[in-house]
C-alpha cells in the first residue's frame, strides 16, 4: 500500500525530549482513510510517546500534528469526538460496571448509550460484574468498546492483545478488520509481529526516536536481508552437514533437517534435489521460507543478521 | 456546557453508588463516625452531662472530618495511580469534572451522615436543639466545603496512597484534639489553645456554637464562618491549580 492520499493521521517532525533523551525524534508520517497502521519498535522506541502526543495527553516538544483536521495538542474537545483512544495501561473505578462505564463514557459525549458495543466485545454477560471483577481479557475489550462509543473516524490502540487469551486475540482482530471495512483509520502499537503481518496495510519500526523503515508489511520484510531459508529432510540423510552448492549455503542442521541459504531459492531447491538425486536417497519434507517481519525487525533492533 | 450539564448529573449518581459499592469509603463516610458517635453519646454524656448541649454539631463536624479528611485524598490517589483519570480523559471525561463529581459525592454522603446524627442526637442522646436550622444548614455547608477542600488538596498533592495517608492523619489528630470536638477547647493549655485557632474545627465548634446553637461566643461566630470559608476557598483553589498542574505534566 502507498503513502495515501487523503491522510486521517499526519505527523510531521514530531520532537519529544526526556530531560536529555530525545524520546522522539523528528518523526513524520502520514496515515489514510481505512488504514490499519502499525508502530513498532522495542521497549524505550519512543511508540507510546508518539502515541501520547497524538492523543492529547502529553505535550509535544516540536512539530505538528493533526487527526481529522484537529490539531490533538490545542483542541483536546474537538479531538475526544473522532479520536478512539485504547491506553496500554489504563483502569476504571473498580466499583463500576461495564453497562454503567459505556453510559457514563456516552453521556459525555452527548450520546445514546452504545450497549451495542458490549454486545459486539462478548461483555453483555458481565454487566452484573463490578470492574475489578472482570478478567485481563474482558478489561482490555471494554476498553477498546469505550474506545469506540464515540464512532471515530480514528482509533489509536496501544498493545490491544497484550494479556489476552488466543479467543480474545481472535475477537479483537476480526473486531480491527470491522474498523478498517467501516473506514476508521486505525494506527496500533504492537510488539506482536505477526500480529502486525495480518492486519497491518503498512508498518513503521521505530528505534532509538526515529523511524527506521516503512511500508507494507511486504516492503519492510523484502528491504532487509533477502536470504530464504530452505529446510530439507531426507530418508538416508544424504546431504552433509556443511554442504554447500552454487545457491545454496549451508547453515545448520536442526533435528532431522538441514537448513540453507539462498537469494535464489528455486535454483538452490534444484541444485539440492539434485544431490538428493544422485545418492538415491527420497526427499521426506522440504520447505521454504521466506523471511518473516519479526526477523527484519529483529535485524534492524540488533544491528545485524539473525536467522 | 449543554453535554456537562447533562452528563454530570449521571456521572455524579454513578459516583455515589460506587462510593457505597467501596467498603473503604463506607467505612469512613458512615460506618466510623456513626459508631464513634453512637459510643461518644453513650459514654460521654453520661460522664459530662453538659456535653449534651453540645454533642450532635461536634459529632457532626467530627463525621464531616473524618470523611473528607481520612476518607477522601486515598480514593483520588488511587484513581490517579491506577491511571483511570488518564482512561477517562482520553474517552472524553474532563479530569476537573471527575474531580469536582468526587467533591459533590463526597458531601452528599457527609451532609446525609451529617443529618443524621444533627436529627438523631437530640432524640437518642436528649442533645442541644438548634436555635436555628436554616443557620445549622448554612454552617454545615460551609463547614462541609472546607473540609472536603481539604481532602482534596491532600488527595491531588499527595505522591501515593502512603503519603495521603500521612498528611490526612497529619491534619486529622490535631483537628480532633485540639477543634474542641472531644472537650472544650477552653481546657486546653495556653499554647494548644492558640495553635487550635488555625484549625478549622475550631471555627466550625464557634460557628455551630455561636450561630446555630444560641451559644456564647467570647469571639465572633460569624468571623469563624467566614475563616472557615476562607481556608476552604483557598485549598480548593490551590488543589484545582495543582491538579492542572499534574494534568498537563
Amino acid at each position: 500500500m502507498n503513502v495515501p492520499n487523503e491522510a486521517v493521521i499526519r505527523i510531521n517532525g514530531l520532537f519529544k525530549r526526556y530531560g536529555s533523551v530525545n524520546a522522539v525524534n523528528g518523526i513524520s508520517l502520514k496515515i489514510g482513510k481505512g488504514e490499519v497502521f502499525g508502530l513498532l519498535g522495542p521497549n524505550g522506541a519512543g511508540k507510546t510517546t508518539t502515541l501520547e502526543c497524538l492523543e492529547g495527553i502529553r505535550r509535544a516538544d516540536g512539530g505538528i500534528l493533526e487527526i481529522g483536521g484537529c490539531d490533538p495538542q490545542s483542541d483536546e474537545r474537538s479531538l475526544r469526538h473522532i479520536l478512539g483512544v485504547q491506553l496500554q495501561s489504563s483502569s476504571l473505578p473498580e466499583g463500576l460496571r461495564p453497562a454503567e462505564a459505556m453510559s457514563l463514557i456516552c453521556a459525555w459525549h452527548g450520546l445514546p448509550d452504545r450497549l451495542d458495543l458490549l454486545d459486539r466485545f462478548g461483555l453483555t454477560d458481565q454487566n452484573r460484574k463490578q470492574y475489578r471483577e472482570l478478567s485481563e481479557g474482558q478489561k482490555r475489550r471494554l476498553h477498546l468498546a469505550l474506545a469506540l462509543a464515540c464512532n471515530p473516524s480514528a482509533v489509536i490502540l496501544d498493545e490491544p492483545t497484550a494479556g489476552l487469551d488466543v479467543q480474545g486475540r481472535a475477537q479483537l482482530h476480526d473486531a480491527i478488520r470491522e474498523l478498517k471495512n467501516s473506514g476508521v483509520t486505525v494506527l496500533l502499537a504492537t510488539h506482536d509481529m505477526a500480529e502486525a503481518e495480518t492486519l497491518c496495510d503498512r508498518v513503521a519500526i521505530m528505534i532509538k526516536g526515529r523511524i527506521a523503515v516503512v511500508g507494507s508489511p511486504a516492503q519492510v520484510t523484502a528491504s532487509g536481508n533477502p536470504d530464504v531459508r530452505i529446510l530439507l529432510s531426507t530418508k538416508n540423510g544424504c546431504l552433509q552437514p556443511g554442504m554447500n552448492t552454487g545457491n545454496a549455503r549451508f547453515l545448520r542442521q536442526t533435528d532431522n533437517y538441514g537448513v540453507w541459504l539462498s537469494a535464489d531459492a528455486a535454483s538452490a531447491v534444484m541444485e539440492l534435489l539434485k544431490y538428493v538425486q544422485a545418492f538415491s536417497d527420497t526427499v521426506e519434507d522440504l520447505r521454504v521460507e521466506r523471511p518473516s517481519l519479526e526477523e527484519r525487525f529483529l535485524e534492524l533492533v540488533e544491528g545485524g543478521t539473525r536467522r | 456546557m449543554k453535554i456537562f450539564f447533562k452528563a454530570f448529573p449521571r456521572h455524579l449518581l454513578l459516583q455515589f453508588k460506587m462510593d457505597i459499592r467501596e467498603r473503604g469509603t463506607l467505612l469512613t463516610y458512615y460506618l466510623l463516625p456513626l459508631v464513634f458517635y453512637f459510643i461518644v453519646g453513650s459514654v460521654f454524656v453520661s460522664i459530662n452531662p453538659a456535653s449534651k448541649q453540645t454533642l450532635a454539631f461536634s459529632m457532626a463536624i467530627f463525621a464531616v472530618t473524618m470523611g473528607a479528611v481520612l476518607g477522601m485524598p486515598v480514593p483520588i490517589v488511587k484513581m490517579r495511580e491506577a491511571e483511570v483519570l488518564r482512561a477517562y480523559r482520553v474517552c472524553g471525561i474532563p479530569g476537573f469534572a471527575t474531580l469536582l463529581v468526587h467533591a459533590v459525592s463526597a458531601f452528599l454522603h457527609l451532609l446525609i451522615v451529617s443529618v443524621i446524627i444533627l436529627t438523631t442526637a437530640p432524640i437518642v442522646f436528649g442533645a442541644g436543639i438548634p436555635d436555628s436550622y436554616a443557620a445549622c444548614f448554612a454552617v454545615l455547608v460551609i463547614v462541609l466545603f472546607c473540609n472536603i477542600a481539604i481532602g482534596l488538596l491532600i488527595g491531588v498533592t499527595a505522591k501515593n496512597q502512603s503519603t495521603a495517608t500521612l498528611l490526612a492523619q497529619a491534619v486529622f489528630l490535631p483537628t480532633v484534639m485540639l477543634g474542641g470536638i472531644m472537650f472544650p477547647a477552653t481546657m486546653l493549655p495556653g499554647a494548644l489553645r492558640t495553635a487550635g485557632y488555625i484549625i478549622p474545627s475550631t471555627h466550625a465548634v464557634r460557628s455551630f456554637s455561636g450561630l446555630a446553637f444560641g451559644m456564647n461566643m467570647e469571639s465572633g461566630a460569624v468571623l469563624s464562618l467566614l475563616i472557615l470559608a476562607g481556608i476552604g476557598a483557598a485549598a480548593a483553589i490551590v488543589a484545582a491549580l495543582r491538579f492542572k498542574a499534574v494534568s498537563r505534566a
